[in-house]
């Protein structure tokens, strides 16, 4: 049976993902007053297929279905899983299509068909959850596991005061971004949309709590959507760089020889080559638009993780149990996959919420060289054209000290966060492992009680301490952030 | 490993990967889209003739590997052709901007290191006092801030506000200095804003780097065998402690100087200081793209020579290198 703590999740995160997910999707031109109707109706915001978001469903459809296709071959005992996979697959093909007008000449869902695209979004997002609830209950032991985990990870990441301020400025601004249609009318970022004097200071009415720019517009209405930008560009290059870096450094820690030495020595290239001075050689060849952008930090982000993992994929790679698996003939592809990957997995993860801040960084850098998407506002377009509009010698400090102020906040929190993981995840295991607990260590490092779980009954004692329950005494060396008094 | 063949591989790896970037940027300017030499032709001057001269200047109407060929024979010779902007060598055009920039960059590298190493020493030796969780934290939200964006607060807080400091250049335009020590005075009262802000956007890093690594060391056996034979703590700290505790600081400060170029874009940029950030800005925005070629190959073979400097400095700090 599924495990009554997983079913809970179930119930409570679908109806969160589909929240942000239709808030994602939210159309920038829908006036306020009807607004969270419209929401309830749903709608699809770039209805042709040269727009991005058209692409999402395919590549849903693609993932979803190969997962399912392969879990349906290779599953010993019959659980309805990899049907609904394959549902909702067919589901986001199915969107793809009418999204992207292929029915017939223009299938145009911006109009009267709003609902249709809010349905597809709406059923997928119900048959994801409905797919873990059928995995969780094909799989109850796994199952078990792995929410005792994560709950045992945020019990540790709880009683880290940097990484819950983090997570708390984290969500505050992730808030702002998602309801940015409800805080402020996308009609004030028109060029034209003048609501006062160039340069106005503050006053007390809403549009103007942050005063008004060079020509005359709102920016507070600047900063809540430019929020939406930073913070998606800032994701997506995360995904590639981590994605490309994790990768490379399993492959070159795992394998000896040439091939490990290619790896490392165009990681090393890549290393050396000033990211700035390329990104804006490419940009300025390419065009400026946030796809770009993302490519761009996205792959001249890598090589920090790469190394990274690589040192920790050496370490793994030099465990017996990875040994024994190579003389039981498993194959290369498998140990990689089912042993190095969980085992560096902490370390990735805590790695990715640190790149994301660089990444933010880096966008609004080439943001604020000119070198962003000139239709949409980012927290580095608008310090642009501050510094264009000289408002540091009026000085407008309204102007300039909102999206640097939030600039910072963003990327202190992703860089509290991420160390917080890194303490949460890292060092008291591999404390633990050099102190010759267990020498065989289990394959899965986040698994902390290792075989001892079968169910529900020897868990009720652990949560909240067992094996790591010591004082915060001495077991955080890598803490390089101070002040946990 | 012993010194010659410890040093023969460094510099062939530096060697390596030097080659690599200058292929890299053959490749680079190339895989722009459209007729490389168009990209050549500054725009508004756009003639047959004009296209034809940059062709055979760039060798663009040879075959593919003779380009390569040349490409290594032009860099090597160091010439990139003339700058669209300036219609004159590249070379020289680039060489004039690296003085302006040394001196930035070199002033505000000395004051981040001194502070820095200062304060990361006191805090990873005392820690979790009041000095560290202060510094500490305050090292992270340096860390946190856009370059760009301190400048500008600067700019808008000492220059405009307190008006104690000029705005940017190096020196004031159509100012003639009299004698030598009041064009140094200029130079200093110029170059004291931005190579603080570059200074502030270094600090907390290197306060960060020097503590850790001072707290990892603190915990090793021969810190503990110090201690046990009842040294004083200062002995212990700097006979045993941080010159240990220097070595990863060393990289990342011969990392950073590489990393001049990109680092000091930014600062050049907004502070309108003439040295080889604000050319590479300067040179994206009218699309210089010789200059850009060359500015891009010059900061890639700063950074690895500056990672070989690391690299021979760790053989005399490091003995464990020689093992």
């Amino acid at each position: 049976m599924i495990p009554p703590r997983l079913r809970t999740w179930i119930f409570v995160w679908t109806p969160i993902a589909w929240l942000v997910v239709t808030l994602i999707t939210y159309p920038k031109n829908r006036p306020l007053r009807t607004g969270f109707v419209h929401l309830l109706g749903g709608f699809f915001v770039t209805p042709s297929v040269g727009n991005y978001a058209a692409w999402v469903p395919l590549f849903l459809a693609i993932a979803l279905g190969a997962y399912g296709i392969v879990k349906l071959i290779r599953q010993a005992q019959p659980s309805p899983f990899p049907w609904v996979l394959i549902a909702a697959a067919a589901e986001s093909a199915l969107w793809f299509v009418a999204a992207s007008g292929l029915f017939r000449g223009h299938f145009d869902l911006s109009g009267k068909n709003t609902s249709l695209a809010w349905l597809f979004q709406t059923v997928l997002i119900v048959l994801i959850g409905a797919a873990v609830y059928t995995w969780g209950a094909a799989n109850p032991e796994r199952a078990e596991l792995t929410v005792w985990n994560a709950r045992q990870t945020w019990q540790l990441y709880r009683s880290n005061w940097q990484g819950m301020a983090g997570l708390y400025i984290m969500l505050f601004f992730a808030a702002m971004a998602l309801l940015a249609p409800f805080l402020a009318d996308h009609a004030f970022l028109d060029p034209t949309a003048q609501i006062g004097a160039p340069f106005a200071p503050p006053t007390l009415a809403y549009y103007h709590w942050f005063g008004t720019t060079e020509q005359g517009m709102s920016v507070l209405a600047e900063f809540i959507w430019s929020a939406r930008i930073s913070l998606v560009v800032g994701l997506f290059a995360t995904v590639i760089s981590t994605i490309l870096g994790a990768s490379i450094g399993i492959m070159a820690g795992y394998y000896h020889g040439w091939f490990s030495e290619v790896l490392m020595r165009l990681t090393d290239a890549f290393l050396v080559i000033p990211w700035l001075p390329l990104a804006m050689v490419l940009v300025a060849a390419w065009g400026q638009n946030y796809g770009i952008l993302v490519l761009i930090i996205g792959i001249t982000s890598w090589p920090g993780t790469a190394r990274v993992v690589r040192a920790d994929a050496l370490r793994v790679r030099e465990l017996q149990f990875i040994e024994r698996g190579r003389a039981i003939g498993s194959s290369n592809w498998h140990i990689m996959q089912k042993h190095i990957l969980p085992n560096v997995f902490p370390l990735v993860f805590a790695n990715t919420i640190l790149v994301v801040a660089i990444a933010i960084l880096a966008e609004t850098t080439l943001s604020f060289l000119g070198l962003g998407d000139p239709l949409n506002f980012s927290w580095g377009t608008m310090l642009h054209n501050a510094w264009d509009s000289g408002a540091a010698g009026l000085p407008a400090w309204w102007y300039l000290l909102p999206p640097g102020i939030a600039i910072v906040f963003v990327v202190l929190a992703f860089t509290f966060m991420g160390t917080a993981f890194d303490e949460v995840l890292d060092p008291k295991l591999r404390k633990r492992e050099q102190s010759g607990g267990r020498p065989d260590e289990g394959p899965d490092r986040l698994l902390p009680l290792g075989g001892g779980v079968g169910g529900s009954e020897g868990l009720a004692e652990v949560p909240g301490g067992g094996i790591w329950a010591g004082p915060a005494d001495d077991w955080d060396p890598h803490n390089d952030t101070g002040g946990r008094a | 490993m012993d010194k010659r063949r410890y040093f023969t591989r460094k510099i062939l790896n530096a060697l390596l990967t030097i080659v690599l970037i200058a292929s890299f940027n053959f490749v680079l300017f190339r895989i722009l889209p459209g007729d490389p030499a168009r990209l050549l032709v500054p725009k508004g001057r756009f003639s047959m003739d004009a296209m034809a001269k940059q062709r055979a200047n760039f060798h663009l109407n040879k075959p593919m590997w003779e380009q390569f060929v040349y490409y290594w024979k032009d860099t090597v010779q160091l010439k990139f052709g003339d700058s669209f902007a300036q219609k004159r060598p590249v070379a020289q055009v680039v060489g004039e901007r690296i003085w302006p920039t040394v001196l930035l960059v070199g002033t505000g590298t000395i004051i981040a290191t001194a502070i820095g190493l200062v304060t990361g020493v006191i805090a990873g030796w005392r820690r979790n006092s009041k000095f560290d969780v202060i510094t500490t934290n305050s090292g992270m939200v340096m860390y946190s801030m856009p370059t760009f964006w301190v400048c500008l607060i600067f700019i808008m807080i000492f220059a405009t506000w307190l008006r104690w400091f000029p705005v940017g250049r190096m020196y004031d335009p159509g100012v003639v200095y009299t004698s030598w020590f009041s064009q140094f005075t200029a130079l200093m009262h110029h170059l004291f804003l931005p190579a603080f802000t570059f200074a502030i956007t270094y600090m907390g890093e290197y306060h960060l780097i020097v503590r850790s690594s001072l707290t990892g060391v603190m915990r090793e056996d021969y810190v503990l065998t110090a201690r046990a034979k009842g040294l004083s703590d200062s002995n212990v700290l700097w006979k045993h402690v941080v010159p240990n505790a220097m070595l990863p600081t060393v990289t990342l400060v011969m990392m950073n100087i590489g990393f001049v170029l990109s680092g000091a874009i930014l600062t050049e940029a907004v502070f309108n200081w003439p040295g080889l950030g604000l050319l590479s800005y300067d040179s994206m925005v009218q699309r210089d793209y010789p200059v850009m070629q060359a500015v891009f190959l010059l900061g890639s073979v700063a950074v690895i020579v500056a990672n070989l400097i690391a690299d021979i400095m760790y053989y005399y700090l490091d003995p464990r290198v020689k093992a």
